[in-house]
């Protein structure tokens, strides 16, 4: 029996997250109905994005040059690293313009409850990094920017014990309020935690 | 208001609107499919905090009763849903605490290397600092309040005493004084403990010291309540400690909590239910109350002036009003 390729492409973009079952049909006859172009272009773009999409040697961000362009780029302050869970965190990090460092993506935050310890993130080659094996000789702040969470505040200080002793700083990034947002909308856990980690003016 | 379909689609509805400082909220809660949802103002919450921040409910159920008699859970709980209605984030500082807790319990089971247990131990004593001071001030709010209940339910009995008894307060620093120095000086000691009973922990697999191993100690007079009260007074030290929180957060808030009653008179004596009958008529403020005896209640709503009570009918997952008996 033949598949109807209709059929077959709206059950493959209905798989994907935020996408149901009728914006899958939508999607597949938009396809159908764009010039041919389209159609090999996206599976183009599809194929490539698994066959050129690498991890950077150093930092370990998605990229499809090796460095990625973060970490090629000679402005960039190689005194200073960013440690974030994920690439989204990074670009989030890289949206405010206000860091002009490199990053370290370590793929995930230690979580035995989910089976992941030291070996099963990027720590290794962050470590690596530190360490003058790899080209950052001169790193001397790490700044920790993993989630506010458990895992997240657990993988700053496994981090940390690991990296102090070795000379370098290391600093976690601050926990409060949005910033031109209203006290009063806050909500009661950021509130209570911005309170409790107010400081002297 | 509840509405329930038969068969397949099955649907409970318990719909309410509360007064809040801020104005009327509309809170609804909806199981279909054995999953619960929750909107406030017609917006879905996925947070219970939302849900609950703002509304002080106090909810007596028949269950109360065994908690004197019971093991520490339920006194733990006790407390910190007393807590939860202090300090709305309390509830999510409590999940995070529980999963810092399974998470060293995970890696002393797998017997990890230290250093990557130390990495949640401080987390875990971080957040275990801040229940155990929010608990033990929630206790010290309450107590005089609870006592006073105690006396009235309880004619002639020894006075009620509520104590917070941490693990570790004889062997480990942890005594009611630790509490004393402040949350960071509080976590420091935990953590401390938390190093001293490793090897401990270890041949045992789980974590023997912090909140989730305190209790609550319950005593009339000298006398621990979960050794020598009689189920008559088991109940009224229950009875005492609810409306001491009740009357802690007409206090501090201004106004009565929202009270839940589930079929509690039919576990009380006629006496002590007299008493709570006229507690209740009394408070000013609002109290959903299901019975089997609407006479228990009916009595205690005439007798207070100005108090207003309708009566309603569940039958087969419908309400209907009906009339006092």
């Amino acid at each position: 029996m033949t598949v109807d390729p209709i059929a077959r492409l709206t059950l493959l973009f209905a798989r994907l997250p935020g996408v149901g079952e009728k914006t899958a049909q939508r999607l597949a006859f938009y396809v159908l109905k764009s010039p041919a172009e389209y159609a090999s272009d996206l599976a183009q773009a599809l194929l490539l994005l698994r066959q050129e999409v690498r991890l950077c040697s150093q930092c370990c961000n998605l990229t499809a040059q090796d460095p990625c362009a973060i970490c090629k780029d000679p402005l960039r302050d190689a005194r200073m690293i960013c440690v974030v869970e994920s690439v989204p965190d990074l670009l989030a990090v890289e949206r405010t313009r206000e860091f002009r460092g490199r990053y370290h993506v370590l793929h995930g935050a230690l979580s035995p409850l989910d089976g992941i310890g030291p070996d099963q993130i990027k720590l290794k080659e962050l470590l690596a990094r530190l360490h003058g094996t790899g080209p950052d000789e001169s790193v001397q702040e790490v700044i920790i920017a993993t989630d506010p969470t458990v895992e997240g505040e657990a993988t700053a200080l496994y981090i940390t014990r690991l990296v102090k002793p070795h000379g370098i700083r290391v600093t976690r990034i601050a926990q409060g309020l949005p910033s031109g947002a209203d006290l009063e909308y806050a909500d009661q856990i950021t509130l209570s935690r911005a309170i409790s980690g107010r400081r002297e003016l | 208001m509840v509405k329930l379909g038969t068969g397949e689609d099955a649907v409970a509805r318990v719909a309410g609107r509360f007064e809040l400082p801020g104005g009327v909220r509309e809170v609804v809660v909806e199981v279909r499919d054995a999953r619960r949802t929750a909107t406030v103002d017609g917006k879905s919450v996925r947070d219970p905090d939302e849900l609950f921040g703002g509304l002080a409910v106090v909810a007596f159920t028949p269950d109360d009763l065994a908690l004197v008699k019971g093991g520490p859970d339920g006194r733990r709980k006790l407390l910190d849903r007393a807590v939860q209605n202090r300090h709305p984030a309390h509830l999510s500082d409590s999940r995070d605490y529980q999963r810092a807790l399974k998470s060293r319990n995970q890696l002393l089971r797998q017997n990890a290397p230290p250093a990557l247990r130390h990495a949640f131990d401080e987390p875990l004593a971080k957040l275990g600092a801040k229940i155990r001071l929010r608990r033990e001030q929630l206790l010290d709010e309450l107590r005089g309040h609870a006592a006073r209940a105690f006396a009235e339910v309880a004619r002639g009995e020894a006075p009620l005493e509520l104590t917070y008894l941490a693990a570790g307060r004889d062997s480990d620093g942890l005594d009611a004084g630790s509490a004393l120095a402040g949350e960071a000086k509080l976590a420091e000691k935990i953590f401390a403990a938390l190093e001293r009973r490793s090897p401990r922990d270890l041949e045992r697999g789980y974590t023997s010291i912090g909140p989730h191993a305190d209790d609550l100690a319950l005593a009339i007079g000298d006398r621990p309540a979960r050794v020598f009260a009689s189920q008559g007074q088991a109940r009224a030290v229950v009875l005492a400690f609810r409306i001491g929180e009740i009357e802690n957060l007409r206090r501090l808030q201004g106004r009565a909590p929202l009270l839940l009653l589930d079929d509690v008179s039919s576990e009380l004596d006629p006496e002590r239910n007299a008493y709570l009958m006229r507690y209740l008529a009394e408070l000013r403020g609002q109290v959903v109350l299901t019975t089997t005896d609407a006479r228990l209640v009916a009595a205690a709503a005439s007798a207070e002036p100005g108090f207003e009570a309708h009566f309603h009918a569940v039958s087969q997952g419908r309400i209907t009003p009906v009339d006092p008996p």
